[in-house]
């Protein structure tokens, strides 16, 4: 059995070596209001410029509207609203980073994208147990990398959140 | 058959499925149907129900064929008792009563289920024992035959037969005839005609197998089951000709199959000759006519003289041969078998090769004389038929993955966003474009029809799902001791097929209500002074670009004082509910939870029904709509939009943001003068138009955008219309008409917010984004 089972891994490993290798400990850093960021690379879908946005009525303030992506209409977020940051208008280093998350697919307006990281596993620490902002259920981790902190977010929670939890059970 | 070898057959059984559960579908309202005979005294059979009983036999007899032939022996088996018990009524020797109605349906439900399974598994293991029970219900109410013939009522009907084992289907057919005739349809030849086709095929495929000698005993089998069930068909259908054809070819299959020994004579060439015969027939019968064959006794004596001795003559159609000359002479000793078998060979030579052999002729002559032959035989029937007859028979339909469609239908929806690109391309402003315009014209009519044909591509009638409701009906009748007449209106309405499915739920769950809370009991409705029987109307019509189906019944309406009670003890309203119109007292009833049923029943009363109707309803973009008159009855509607994925759209533009707005809502649009308004002292805005005042609605206001202008005058209002509202929007502009293509906004911004008055989105020309306008939650 236990002999089976290693061969058994050892076949799955060459089948997702690549992928895994690839994709693992990378973040994509974006840079917002002075700080860093980071997203688990498997999120991202495509980095594109900010291009003009058709707002929706009755959305959260962060819900900046929908567009168009090559036929796909799909809704973008402002992460400085999100994160209760003041507005800053966009310019020509305001970029979207379409991430895919649960098969949904949304746009986030960063200030500025940064580039791609490795931060390996040891290198990224819990966050400290403030919890006074909002913001701080955001984060999954904070990565060092050489003499800087990147914020790594926690998607999931940057999308739905208890926040809206707490509503979607108030209709309920 | 193993499990393995049906794995290998996925797709048959695939198939197998889809046409059983097609056939149920048929099935289940003719059984229904037939119940709604039954009188309590008299047992003439109507010549209608000795139709529908025909019909359900008919149906019955496929699905056991088809079920044997892939060895689910559970289907099998109870579609053959359910069969057997058909057969007896229809000859009159049990009388037709309540109970075997819920038998069949029973069967009906059983063979659902295992169907269910069958998709799954690919077998109908482990349904034996609800097949076993039923199978014996089946059969305890064949058995009860004896005392229901006993009775005097039933002597009228014919002499019961008597019946061993499976009955081959013809034999019945045939000779009881004179007994039920009934009229065919051009739709039953027409199914007739593709299946047999199929059939033909099948056995055709079988024929040059077994020709080239690949044959093994498993395709043999299918080859004789093919045509043994054409044979059935043909039996049933009426056409003798055909019938008497396969049923001999049947007999040689059958020899062929046990291994008989056929000496030196070939089966498999006349048989494909004589199929070839049969596909002439069979596209005769699709070109209306009768499918007579001609020389057909001729093609049977061919056959007949294949079959090694001691074959075919048991069977009925041949009678008792005299032994041949040539057996005669060895049975006397006078030749020995080899001699016969020389002799045997020469005479299967033609004549023209025996006389040159014979130097009585010399070929030339011989060739000659076979030519003026041929000439003279042409008026003949021939068996060596062209294959490429004109009146070979073509499938009309065909079945197609939904995913294929639905990659078909975006694929036209990207292609009207691309033309509009195309068209209205920037690059293109100012320019003389004479022949450009001209093709761009062309193209865009094109695209527009590609479009309505791919609207109707996904659409099926509604028939099927107005049929299982008066399996529904039924039941809740039945179990609920009410009298219920259900009728069915504008069946042939197409709708696209998922709407369809989405609404079979909110359907099942009104009708339910309908029977449980709207129709009394006939006591209750006679004191009334209502017919017994209640009224259940259903009918699908298309209205205002819409569909509607509405389901009307004559039962005791909604209660609206019970309504309000219970409103406000669930606190859903404040006050004591009087200033409420009617209409908004009925629409509660779709609250979820809301039930004001005393008690629940398992038909319905928990109130959840209502809720799941509602959101289905939603899912589709439909509105439900509750009329009730206390005491004379409920109708509900249920507007469905056509799902035209396309719409045809007016863009119009209130600051730097545009929308679509749906040209069916749209009354008219005008620039109103200063005098047209008035302004309540609460500041809500209304307009006269024709001595008739309408609201005025801001969009600006709505959707909190910067308009060009506040002022009424200097903008445009638009008057929408939706059912009985009107209003009239405030724009800045009205850019044009256009082809929209529906979008969905993305689920995530379901999530977030209601997006008031927004239905979709759509792309412009210019690439951007622009938001469809919902008219119904604007107004």
């Amino acid at each position: 059995m236990v002999a089976e089972e290693k061969t058994r891994d050892e076949i799955d490993d060459d089948i997702y070596d690549e992928e895994e290798d690839t994709q693992k400990d990378k973040y994509l850093t974006f840079h917002l209001a002075g700080e860093d960021y980071g997203i688990e690379i498997r999120h991202v879908t495509e980095i594109i410029g900010i291009q003009r946005i058709t707002e929706v009525p009755d959305m959260p303030e962060f819900v900046k509207g929908v567009i168009n992506l090559r036929g796909k209409v799909i809704p973008v977020m402002d992460v400085r609203i999100r994160f209760k940051l003041p507005f800053r208008e966009y310019d020509e280093r305001t970029c979207i980073v379409v991430v895919d998350i649960n098969n949904t697919t949304i746009g986030l307006v960063v200030d500025q994208v940064r580039e791609v990281a490795d931060i390996p596993e040891d290198q990224v620490e819990a966050p400290p147990k403030s919890g006074k902002k909002t913001s701080s259920r955001f984060i999954q981790g904070l990565g060092k990398k050489d003499d800087e902190v990147k914020i790594i977010l926690n998607v999931d929670q940057l999308l739905y959140d208890e926040e809206l939890e707490k509503i979607g059970a108030a209709i309920k | 058959m193993t499990n393995d070898s049906l794995e290998e057959q996925r797709e048959i059984v695939e198939e197998f499925v889809q046409e059983c559960t097609d056939l149920i579908d048929q099935l289940e309202p003719s059984i229904i149907e037939m119940g709604n005979d039954i009188k309590e005294s008299d047992f003439e059979l109507s010549e209608d129900t000795r139709q529908l009983i025909n019909e359900v036999f008919r149906l019955f007899h496929s699905i056991k064929g088809g079920a044997g032939f892939l060895a689910l022996g559970n289907i099998s088996t109870t579609a053959h008792a359910a069969e057997n018990l058909l057969d007896e009524i229809r000859t009159g020797s049990i009388l037709l009563n309540h109970d075997h109605v819920d038998l069949f349906c029973k069967t009906i439900d059983f063979t659902r289920e295992a169907l269910d399974l069958v998709a799954a598994n690919l077998g109908d293991g482990g349904m034996e024992t609800q097949a076993e029970e039923l199978t014996t219900l089946l059969r305890t109410a064949i058995s009860l035959k004896t005392t229901a013939s006993e009775k005097p009522v039933a002597k009228k009907a014919a002499p019961p037969k008597k019946k061993n084992g499976p009955p081959p289907p013809p034999e019945p057919v045939k000779k009881e005839e004179p007994v039920f005739e009934f009229t065919i349809t051009p739709d039953m030849v027409e199914r007739f005609t593709q299946e047999a086709d199929e059939q033909l095929q099948e056995v055709e495929q079988g024929l040059l197998k077994f020709a080239d000698n690949k044959a093994d005993p498993e395709t043999l089998g299918e080859l004789y089951r093919h045509i043994h069930s054409f044979k059935g068909n043909c039996g049933f259908m009426g056409f003798g000709d055909m019938e008497k054809l396969s049923h001999q070819m049947e007999t040689v299959l059958d020899a062929i199959k046990s291994e008989a020994d056929f000496g030196k004579a070939k089966p498999a060439d006349p048989l494909l000759s004589l199929l070839d015969v049969l596909k002439q027939a069979l596209g005769d019968i699709s070109q209306n006519g009768k499918g007579k064959i001609e020389g057909v006794e001729l093609y049977i004596d061919l056959l007949q003289d294949l079959l090694p001795e001691g074959w075919g003559s048991s069977k009925k159609t041949t009678t008792e041969k005299p032994p041949r000359v040539g057996e005669i002479l060895i049975d006397q000793g006078v030749i020995s078998e080899e001699t016969l078998d020389q002799a045997l060979d020469i005479q299967n030579k033609p004549i023209g090769k025996i006389l040159i052999d014979m130097g009585a002729a010399s070929e030339v002559e011989v060739d000659n004389a076979l030519t003026d032959q041929n000439k003279k035989r042409k008026p003949a029937p021939s068996p060596d038929l062209d294959r490429t007859s004109p009146t070979a028979i073509k499938r009309q339909d065909i079945r197609v993955d939904l995913d294929k469609l639905d990659t078909l239908i975006n694929l036209i929806g990207e292609m009207v966003i691309a033309e509009n690109m195309l068209v209205h391309s920037p690059d293109l402003k100012g320019l003389e474009l004479e022949n450009f315009q001209k093709s761009a014209q062309q193209m865009s009519k094109l695209i527009k029809e590609l479009q309505e044909v791919a609207v109707t591509i996904r659409m099926i009638p509604v028939a099927g799902l107005f049929r299982r409701m008066t399996r529904l009906v039924h039941d809740l009748s039945r179990k609920s001791g009410k009298k219920v007449d259900l009728q069915l209106f504008g069946t042939e309405t197409d709708l696209d097929k998922t709407v369809i499915e989405t609404i079979t739920d909110p359907l099942v769950h009104l009708l339910r209500n309908s029977l449980d809370h709207g129709v009394e009991t006939p006591d209750e409705r006679l004191k009334n002074n209502k017919p017994e029987t209640g009224i259940i109307k259903l009918s699908a019509s298309h209205e205002e670009g819409e569909v509607w189906i509405t389901l009307e019944d004559d039962g005791r309406g909604l209660n609206r004082d019970k309504i309000i009670k219970k409103a406000i003890a669930s606190g859903l309203i404040d006050g004591d509910g009087s200033d409420l119109d009617d209409r908004e007292v009925s629409n509660m009833i779709f609250l979820p939870g809301f039930s004001t049923a005393d008690k629940i029943t398992d038909v319905s009363g928990r109130g959840v029904g209502m809720d799941v109707v509602k959101q289905n309803l939603a899912k589709i973009d439909g509105k439900i709509i509750v009329d009730s008159r206390p005491g004379s009855g409920t109708r509900t509607t249920l507007r469905i939009p056509l799902t035209m994925a396309i719409i045809d759209g007016m863009l119009t533009r209130v600051g730097k943001s545009h929308y679509i707005v749906p040209i069916l809502s749209i009354k008219e649009s005008f620039r109103p003068t200063p005098k047209l308004i008035t302004t309540s002292p609460a500041g809500d805005e209304i307009v006269r138009i024709r001595e008739k005042l309408y609201p005025v609605i801001r969009l600006h206001e709505i959707h909190k955008i910067e308009p060009d202008s506040r002022e009424l005058s200097e903008g445009i209002l638009i008057m929408l219309e939706d059912g009985d509202n009107t209003t009239c929007l405030f724009v800045d502009e009205i850019m044009g008409q256009q082809q929209t293509v529906i979008k969905g906004l993305s689920e995530y911004i379901g999530k977030m917010g209601e997006a008031r008055g927004v239905s979709g989105c759509t792309i412009l020309s210019n690439g951007d984004v622009c938001l469809i306008l919902d008219v119904g939650s604007l107004i």
